[in-house]
C-alpha cells in the first residue's frame, strides 16, 4: 500500500513529466487501436463480402475436387448430407452446387462459359447472388409455358454473345456419361457488371443443369454458411471428423474445407498484408516504446540521490525496482483509460461512417466505395496489453539500475 | 464409324499399291494382298447399323447408330438412340468435319484443335474420322511377314505432323482380314489397341463385327462397336446423303 502511495505521489511530483509519458503512451494507444480497428475492418469486411458472395465459410466436395475439378467426382448423397446439416445448429444455410465448363452460343456469336447449376432458393439464403442480379429477376426453377429453363448470365456474355433479357442460350458441353451435352435456355437476368468475376457464369436451376450434364441427383459441391463465420476452420474439422468417423458408409471420400482452404491464394494474400501491417504496428509500438524508456531513464536519473538516500535508510533494492515498475504500469493504464475516451467514439466512427475511396474496389462481385473499421473487444485489448507490457518491460532495466546505485554516490550525485 | 476404321486399315493398304513401284521398299506380295483385300472389301459405298459401348470407371454408355460412307473421303453418321442423343450427327467431308445437334437445331464444325478430342465420349478420337486419307501420305511403310499374319507398321516422315510415333497393322493372312492396330508414342510405347473381331459375313464378305479400342493410358476404359449390319452400295448412299442440308435434316 506503502509502495502504491510512493507511486502516485511520484507520477504527480513531476507532472510535466509524467504528462509527457502519458502522452507518449496514450498516443501510442489510440494510434494502435485505430490501425488495429481499421485493418480489422478492412479485412473481415473484404472476408464476409468474399465468403458471402460465392464461397461460404465451408464447402465440401468428393476427394480432391477443389484441386482436380472433375465432372464425374461429385457427391453422390447430396441430399442426406442436407439433412445432416440441416440439424447442425452451426450451420445458417447450406447450398447445393454443380459445376461445367461450356461454349455458350447466341444466334450470332460463341463465348467460353461457366456453368453453375444453383439449388436456386438455397443459394438465395446462403450467398448474395439475389443482390447481384442487376437486370431481370432472379430465375426460378421452373420450365416456362414453352419448355424452357431459365439461365442467370454475366454481364460479361451478355456483350460477347449479343444476348440481351428473354434472349436464347445455347450451351454445349460433356456430359457425364460422356455425351455432347447441348440445351437452349432463356435469359431471365443478368448477374453482375463487366468486370465483375462472374461474368463468363451461366446460372442455372440445379435439375436442369443435373439434367444437361447427365448427372442426375449428384452434385459438385454444398457450400455452407456458418452462423460464426469465424469458426469455419473448427466446424469444418468437427463435420470431416463426423463423416470420417460416425457416418463412414454413407459419407466416405467426402472433403470438409473451409473458406481458408477453399480460398488459399486470397487467403495467403490477407496474411502476408496483414503481416506487412504488423509491421506498421510495430514501428508505433517501437516509437511508444523509446519514449517510454527515455522518460523512465531521465525520472531515475533525476531521482539518483532520493534512491540512494532510500538504499541508505534500509531500503531493499527489490523495492525500489518494484517502485519504478509500479509508477509505470499506473502511468500506462492511466494513458490507455484516458486516450480510450479519444479511441472509443473514434473507431465508433471508422466502424460506422469510415473513409471513401477515391476508385471503389470490386470484391467478388461487390463493390466497396468505403473503408470501415472494426469494433470488437480486441480492437481496445490488444493496444492496451501491448502499451502496459512495453510501459512495464522498460521500466524494468532503469529500476534494476536504480537499485543497484551505491548510496555515497547515489548521494552525492547532482 | 468403325466402319471408318476398317477403311482407313484398307487406306493404308491401298497407299501401299500406290507406293508399290518395284523400287519402293515395300514387299511385292504386299502389293498383291492389298490389291485382293481392296477388291474384297471396297465397294463404291457402303451402309452400316452399329452399337458402340463406351466403358469408364465412372459411366457405361451405349449407342446405336447408323453410318453412310462413300468413298474415303465421306462419311455421315447419325445417333439413332439412346433417346436424348437421338438425331446427333455427323458429316465428314475430305479433312473437315460438323456434328449437328437437333436439339439446339445447330451445326458445328468441328475446329483444328479439337481433333483430338473423343468423338461422342468414345475412345475414338474426331482424329480418327478425319485423317484416313491423310494417313497414308504422312507416313512410311514397312511390310512384316509371318505364318499367320503380316504386319504393316507405318512411321510418320519427318514432316508430318502427328501424335503417333508408330502404328502397327496385323492381318490375318488366312481369312484377309485385319486383326489388330496398335498406336504408339514417339518413345515407342503402346498408347491403344484396336482389335477386329468376331468376323462375320456381311453381303457375302468377311469383316470383323466386333471392334475393340482400348486406351492403353486409361485404366477401365474401353469402347466395343459392334456391327449389326452392313451393305454396300446402299440405294441411299448417293452424293445427297453427304451435305450440309441432309446432316440438318429430321427423321
Amino acid at each position: 500500500m506503502l509502495l502504491l502511495k510512493l507511486a502516485f505521489r511520484n507520477i504527480f511530483r513531476q507532472r510535466r513529466r509524467s504528462l509527457l509519458t502519458a502522452l507518449s503512451m496514450g498516443g501510442g494507444f489510440y494510434l494502435c487501436a485505430i490501425a488495429i480497428s481499421m485493418t480489422d475492418g478492412s479485412y473481415n469486411n473484404i472476408i464476409r463480402a468474399f465468403t458471402l458472395s460465392q464461397t461460404g465459410h465451408i464447402q465440401i466436395h468428393k476427394g480432391n475436387y477443389l484441386l482436380r475439378p472433375k465432372i464425374h467426382t461429385t457427391i453422390d448423397n447430396p441430399f442426406e448430407l442436407s439433412t445432416i446439416l440441416d440439424n447442425d445448429s452451426s450451420v445458417k444455410s447450406h447450398a447445393q452446387r454443380v459445376y461445367a465448363p461450356a461454349l455458350a452460343y447466341s444466334d450470332t456469336d460463341n463465348n467460353p462459359a461457366s456453368v453453375r447449376g444453383l439449388d436456386l432458393e438455397q443459394e438465395a439464403m446462403t450467398t448474395r447472388i439475389k443482390q447481384k442480379v442487376t437486370s431481370g429477376e432472379y430465375i426460378n426453377a421452373n420450365m416456362d409455358d414453352e419448355g424452357y429453363f431459365q439461365a442467370m448470365i454475366g454481364a460479361g456474355l451478355v456483350d460477347a454473345l449479343n444476348i440481351g433479357l428473354g434472349g436464347e442460350i445455347i450451351l454445349i458441353s460433356q456430359g457425364a456419361d460422356g455425351s455432347v451435352a447441348n440445351d437452349v435456355y432463356k435469359v431471365g437476368a443478368i448477374i453482375g457488371e463487366k468486370d465483375s468475376p462472374e461474368r463468363y457464369n451461366v446460372y442455372l436451376p440445379l435439375l436442369a443443369a443435373q439434367e444437361f450434364l447427365s448427372m442426375p441427383g449428384r452434385v459438385h459441391e454444398i457450400a455452407i454458411v456458418l452462423n460464426d463465420d469465424k469458426a469455419a476452420r473448427s466446424v469444418a474439422r468437427s463435420l470431416q471428423s463426423r463423416m470420417q468417423t460416425q457416418l463412414p458408409d454413407q459419407f466416405s471420400g467426402l472433403t470438409v474445407s473451409p473458406w481458408q482452404v477453399v480460398e488459399s491464394t486470397f487467403y495467403k494474400t490477407m496474411q502476408s498484408d496483414k503481416e506487412g501491417n504488423k509491421f506498421s504496428l510495430g514501428i508505433i509500438i517501437f516509437i511508444v516504446f523509446i519514449g517510454v524508456l527515455n522518460t523512465v531513464l531521465m525520472s531515475v536519473l533525476e531521482r539518483t540521490r532520493e534512491f540512494g538516500v532510500l538504499i541508505a535508510i534500509g531500503s531493499r533494492p527489490f523495492t525500489i525496482t518494484t517502485l519504478i515498475t509500479l509508477e509505470m504500469g499506473i502511468l500506462a493504464l492511466l494513458s490507455i483509460a484516458a486516450a480510450l475516451v479519444f479511441a472509443l467514439p473514434s473507431v465508433i466512427w471508422f466502424t460506422e461512417v469510415g473513409f471513401e475511396m477515391a476508385q471503389p474496389m470490386d470484391v467478388g462481385g461487390f463493390m466497396f466505395s468505403h473503408m470501415r473499421g472494426e469494433f470488437s473487444a480486441t480492437v481496445f485489448t490488444t493496444p492496451a496489453l501491448i502499451i502496459l507490457g512495453s510501459a512495464l518491460l522498460v521500466s524494468i532495466p532503469p529500476g534494476l539500475r536504480a537499485a543497484r546505485i551505491a548510496p555515497t554516490k547515489a548521494m552525492g550525485a547532482h | 464409324m468403325t466402319h471408318f476404321l476398317i477403311r482407313l486399315t484398307l487406306v493404308c493398304f491401298v497407299s501401299i499399291s500406290a507406293f508399290g513401284e518395284p523400287d519402293s521398299a515395300v514387299d511385292a506380295r504386299a502389293i498383291k494382298i492389298i490389291d485382293d483385300m481392296e477388291r474384297i472389301y471396297r465397294g463404291e459405298s457402303s451402309r452400316a447399323e452399329m452399337t458402340m459401348k463406351v466403358q469408364t470407371p465412372q459411366y457405361e454408355r451405349t449407342m446405336k447408330m447408323s453410318s453412310v460412307s462413300r468413298g474415303e473421303e465421306k462419311s455421315f453418321i447419325r445417333l439413332l438412340s439412346p433417346k436424348k442423343d437421338r438425331g446427333i450427327s455427323t458429316l465428314k467431308l475430305d479433312e473437315e468435319m460438323w456434328n449437328y445437334f437437333p436439339k439446339i437445331n445447330k451445326v458445328i464444325k468441328v475446329p483444328p484443335s479439337m481433333m483430338m478430342g473423343s468423338w461422342m465420349g468414345s475412345d475414338f478420337t474426331n482424329d480418327d474420322l478425319v485423317k484416313q486419307t491423310s494417313l497414308t501420305e504422312e507416313y512410311d511403310l514397312a511390310l512384316e511377314e509371318t505364318e499367320d499374319t503380316w504386319r504393316i507398321t507405318l512411321t510418320p516422315k519427318a514432316q508430318t505432323v502427328t501424335v503417333w510415333g508408330k502404328i502397327d497393322y496385323v492381318v490375318d493372312r488366312n481369312l484377309m482380314i485385319p486383326l489388330a492396330q496398335n498406336y504408339y508414342d514417339d518413345r515407342g510405347e503402346m498408347i491403344r489397341s484396336l482389335a477386329f473381331m468376331e468376323p462375320k459375313e456381311f453381303s457375302g464378305k468377311l469383316l470383323p463385327s466386333r471392334l475393340e479400342m482400348i486406351p492403353l493410358k486409361k485404366e477401365g476404359h474401353k469402347t466395343v462397336i459392334i456391327y449389326e449390319t452392313l451393305e454396300f452400295d446402299p440405294a441411299d448412299g448417293t452424293e445427297e446423303a453427304f451435305t450440309l442440308r441432309n446432316l440438318k435434316s429430321r427423321f
